[in-house]
């Protein structure tokens, strides 16, 4: 117990920051990632057969992509 | 509350079964259902003359298939082959896009096909039709492929189709066969499919199990349906209508069936009024009926109808596919009617009977 109160003494709050940052980021990375799987292959799909759903397919594809930036400016705010 | 559930149960990817690719698929299958021919085509096809008829085919998404089969056939042999040959290819392309569950159950369902082309090899081989002959009318939409089953048909007896087919699931039917029942055989194999495919869904687990056999059951109601007209109407025997109906309706099971058996053709017709099919045939069914091709084009449309309504309630699942797979196949009926309708020359009135819109 006492060695654990010491390591929280010690234990640099630009560390955790840091931390926290990396998991805003990673986690929202991940979700990101997820939600863009179904979606870009569904337009690839409908580009396959109609070449002129690129740009609508390209723009929902990445509308998840909003997901990771939220979490890139949680990540900036947070360091 | 059940907009909630009804999206969670869309979007959870656990209903999407093991490995398939519903995103891809469904999305692509759009994409193909958007090129297929709009509801208003069909009447301006109906005041063209053959002519322009074909060339309006030869322009639409059947334009490569015209163009590859135009040194071989010409007028409306070659326009019947490259409507068949798209089929092929279109169905063809639906299984290797698909992966997984998905794709085991689209390959179950086009096996209609081999059966299809099975049974017209059977058929060439029973008139001596020759070896182009038989190739020609094959439609290779299923798992069998185009050189596997003109292999079939290049075979001199009908013993040595059969030993060829030997690995396959139609095996243990075709032995039946003994070069003169025919038709007995081509039952067994059409009810050989349905049965085949009811126990592919016996106990679905997954969602996509459960839509595709709701899908299928209502295909056997309809086929039941029409069966039961046509003999009825014909006033055939009880034993001979129940040889060919088939099991695993989902509203008219084969109890209700044996009951609807005995009776005549007008009561017959006054109890199906508690059936869910009645609201789309009510209007056309009478006691007495001379012709059966509205009710049947009817009850055909009810089915297309109710296939697209739940591809926009399940939108990423197998109700999408097969509502392609419908309408597609109907699309080809049609161009069909039309064109050998007018060849023929056949009364307006007449085609547009015929026509499923």
């Amino acid at each position: 117990m006492v060695d654990a109160a010491a390591a929280v003494v010690y234990m640099d709050p630009a560390g955790l920051k840091a931390i926290g940052a990396g998991l805003a980021v990673g986690l929202t990375g991940l979700a990101s990632g997820i939600a863009e799987r179904d979606i870009g292959s569904a337009a690839i799909g409908a580009m396959a057969e109609n070449e002129s759903l690129f740009g609508k397919g390209l723009i929902l594809t990445v509308i998840p992509e909003t997901i990771v930036i939220f979490g890139l400016v949680v990540a900036l705010l947070i360091s | 509350m059940g907009l909630l559930q009804k999206f969670t149960r869309k979007s959870s990817p656990k209903q999407s079964g093991s490995g398939s690719n519903y995103a891809y698929v469904t999305a692509r299958v759009r994409a193909m259902k958007s090129n297929l021919l709009p509801r208003e085509t069909y009447p301006r096809l109906m005041n063209m003359g053959i002519d322009e008829i074909t060339r309006f085919i030869g322009e639409s998404q059947y334009k490569q298939d015209v163009d590859e089969l135009a040194r071989t056939y010409d007028g409306v042999d070659l326009f019947e082959h490259a409507l068949n040959r798209n089929l092929a290819v279109t169905f063809t392309k639906l299984i290797n896009i698909s992966e997984g569950e998905l794709n085991y159950l689209i390959s179950e369902y086009l096996r209609k096909y081999d059966i299809w082309s099975i049974k017209t090899i059977l058929r060439g081989k029973y008139c001596d039709a020759s070896v182009e002959e038989i190739n020609d009318s094959i439609v290779s939409a299923g798992q069998l492929s185009y050189p596997f089953l003109s292999s079939l048909s290049e075979k001199e007896s009908y013993e040595s189709i059969i030993d060829a087919l030997s690995g396959t699931d139609y095996y243990p039917t075709l032995k039946g066969y003994d070069g003169t029942n025919l038709s007995e055989i081509e039952n067994q194999l059409d009810k050989m499919y349905y049965t085949g495919l009811s126990t592919t869904v016996d106990n679905p687990k997954s969602n996509d199990s459960k839509l595709f056999s709701k899908f299928i059951r209502t295909e056997i109601d309809i086929k039941n349906l029409s069966t039961l007209f046509r003999l009825k109407n014909a006033g055939a025997e009880k034993d001979e209508i129940a040889d060919l109906i088939l099991e695993g309706g989902l509203h008219l099971n084969i109890k209700e069936i044996e009951k609807l058996l005995p009776l005549p053709f007008s009561e017959f017709v006054q109890s199906l009024e508690k059936y869910p099919y009645w609201e789309d045939i009510s209007g056309i069914v009478k006691t007495e009926m001379d012709s059966l091709v509205e009710l049947e084009t009817q009850l055909t449309k009810s089915n297309i109808k109710s296939a697209s309504s739940f591809s926009h309630v399940y939108p990423l699942s197998i109700v999408p596919i097969m509502d392609y797979v419908l309408n597609k196949t109907n699309e080809v009926h049609n161009l069909r009617i039309i064109l050998r309708g007018k060849a023929a020359d056949l009364d307006e009135e007449i085609i547009r009977n015929q026509l499923v819109i």
